[in-house]
């Protein structure tokens, strides 16, 4: 069986005219080298970040507040640019996109976030569907996996309410349709359980462990120091703009201070 | 292209936020009111000017003294002239007559006024194609009948209009300007306000792999229905006032001028309403060139 047709296919929305590398399928799907970022000068966010990301892993992104999470993440969809370094995603450096290639790099990137980054006037299936639309899909087509995507994240059947008087769980739950409806490659979720109790935190997790067992890579950033405890995964602490790796996942003491295993 | 999705996102957005489209239509409504009124009497001058310049008569005016056998051989002379289709005498007394008729609620006004004020004529009427230079040499050599007091061929009349056209037509480009600038600062202004209020929806466009051109294409949509709108509604509002203006004055106006005021023609309603399109797709194309950005 070719690795194309395998359960970790992946075809990416490409450019118009640009073609699809068979090699680009064997490289790991997110490298980051030495990649630097500062938003005031002298003191950087991000100083040589090394980070390598397999096709198919779910990897947590931790750290205190203010060390680069958030931007590591916006790096990736080049909503902010590096200062030096390179990001390579399917092989790709996205740092040296050009401004229309961006949205042909999105569409392959679900995006959740701790605010949901919903249009409240909008109904939720508008919400979902918006990430079809952008690829110009038949209706018919967008209609079918809007639903199935709605199934998926237990909204079945809410196409219809608006976004704007759903709970906060629901939200988020609808955020996360529109990011996997496009079948992307790969998940950035940005502090999603932020806003949430710890319960729907928990259930929010699993709802993006059951996406990442289809195949999707998910790089999920908390500083939820619960959700790293009750789900041990690959972790990435990223402090003082440095990444350190933790393949075992991390446990972290009465201190609040990380503990990395034996 | 428009895409139906852009149509569909327009339509969405202008509904959501109807009262602000109305209140820019309005706002360009009433701008192309006051260019639109002025290419309906730039219209009008000119099918007044095109009445009178092809009116096809001449009038001479003749002396007091003139004798019946002067002005007998006048009229016989006139005939023979090539163009000349016919020519009637009309005394002074049928002038009064004539104008006392048409004048009734001014009859003791008209009582009077003195014998010179109603002069007897020869009433000329020409064939349209006489050219104008004919029409003025045959004003010359009658001129330099005695019997002849002055000749009246309404060219002065026609070269007045015409200053009056050029000067309207002036105002109609001075004002065209003003309309460009109001849907400029319009629709500009209205597509500011519609992208602030849907700053959300631009982000999560963006955020999805929207395109500038998927992003900005509604936007520009719905600059370009405000704008053919607003042109539109100026019409309609124009329509109205003229049919209103005309069913009170129409018989004055065709006492006084000789002819019916017409509205604008189709095809200048239509370059109305296209260029209000074109200037409100432009406007936003504008607006928004400085506001999204990937």
């Amino acid at each position: 069986m070719s690795r194309f047709d395998g359960p970790f296919a992946f075809r990416p929305a490409l450019r118009a005219g640009a073609r699809f590398s068979r090699e680009a399928k064997d490289r790991p799907i997110l490298t980051f080298e030495s990649v630097f970022k500062s938003y005031r000068s002298g003191s950087p966010v991000l100083r040589g970040v090394h980070l390598t990301i397999e096709r198919g892993e779910f990897v947590f992104v931790t750290g205190p507040s203010g060390a680069g999470k958030s931007t590591l993440l916006r790096l990736l969809y080049r909503s902010e640019t590096v200062d030096d370094g390179r990001i390579l995603f399917l092989g790709k450096d996205v740092a040296r996109l050009k401004d229309d290639a961006i949205p042909f790099l999105r569409r392959n990137i679900g995006v959740v976030f701790q605010d949901f980054k919903l249009v409240p006037a909008w109904s939720v299936y508008e919400n979902v569907a918006v990430a079809l639309e952008v690829l110009s899909l038949p209706t018919r087509l967008v209609r079918t996996r809007v639903g199935e995507a709605l199934e998926r994240v237990g909204l079945s059947g809410r196409g219809d309410d608006l976004a704007g008087v759903l709970s906060g769980g629901e939200q988020q739950r609808v955020a996360i349709a529109r990011a996997i409806v496009g079948e992307p490659a790969l998940i950035l979720a940005d502090e999603p359980t932020g806003n949430l109790d710890p319960q729907l935190a928990i259930d929010i997790l699993g709802l993006f462990e059951e996406i990442h067992e289809g195949g999707t890579t998910v790089v999920f950033a908390t500083h939820d120091r619960t959700l790293l405890e009750v789900r041990p995964r690959r972790v990435v602490v990223l402090d003082e703009g440095k990444a350190l790796d933790v393949p075992q996942g991390i446990a972290i003491d009465s201190d609040d201070h990380y503990r990395l295993p034996n | 292209m428009i895409s139906l999705s852009t149509t569909l996102r327009a339509r969405r957005g202008m509904m959501r936020e109807w009262r602000l489209h109305a209140l820019s239509i309005f706002s360009l409504a009433v701008a192309f009111v006051c260019f639109g009124a002025s290419l309906l009497v730039v219209t009008n001058l000119r099918a007044l000017e095109d009445r009178w310049a092809h009116a096809g008569r001449a009038s001479v005016y003749l002396k007091d003294n003139a004798a019946a056998d002067d002005i007998e051989s006048v009229k016989s002379a006139l005939l023979r002239v090539g163009g000349v289709k016919q020519v009637r005498y009309v005394s002074g007394q049928q002038a009064r007559l004539d104008f006392g008729a048409s004048q009734q609620e001014r009859a003791t006004a008209l009582a009077s006024l003195p014998a010179e004020a109603f002069p007897s004529t020869l009433e000329v009427e020409v064939v349209p194609e006489m050219t104008d230079t004919e029409l003025v040499d045959m004003a010359t050599k009658l001129q330099k009948l005695p019997s002849v007091e002055d000749v009246e061929t309404y060219q002065a009349w026609t070269e007045r209009l015409s200053r009056l056209i050029r000067g309207g037509v002036a105002a109609s480009a001075l004002l065209a300007l003003v309309v460009l600038f109001a849907v400029l600062a319009v629709v500009g202004s209205t597509i500011r306000l519609a992208l602030q209020r849907r700053r959300t929806e631009v982000e999560v466009l963006k955020l999805v792999g929207a395109t500038d051109r998927f992003v900005k294409g509604p936007y520009i949509l719905e600059g370009s229905v405000q704008g053919a709108m607003g042109a539109l509604g100026a019409t309609g509002l124009l329509a109205l006032l003229f049919m209103i203006i005309r069913a009170r004055l129409d018989g004055e106006f065709v006492n006084l001028l000789g002819l019916q005021p017409q509205f604008l023609p189709w095809y200048l309603v239509t370059a109305l309403v296209c260029s209000g399109a074109l200037l409100g797709a432009l406007a936003a194309m504008g607006t928004l060139r400085r506001l999204v950005l990937v």
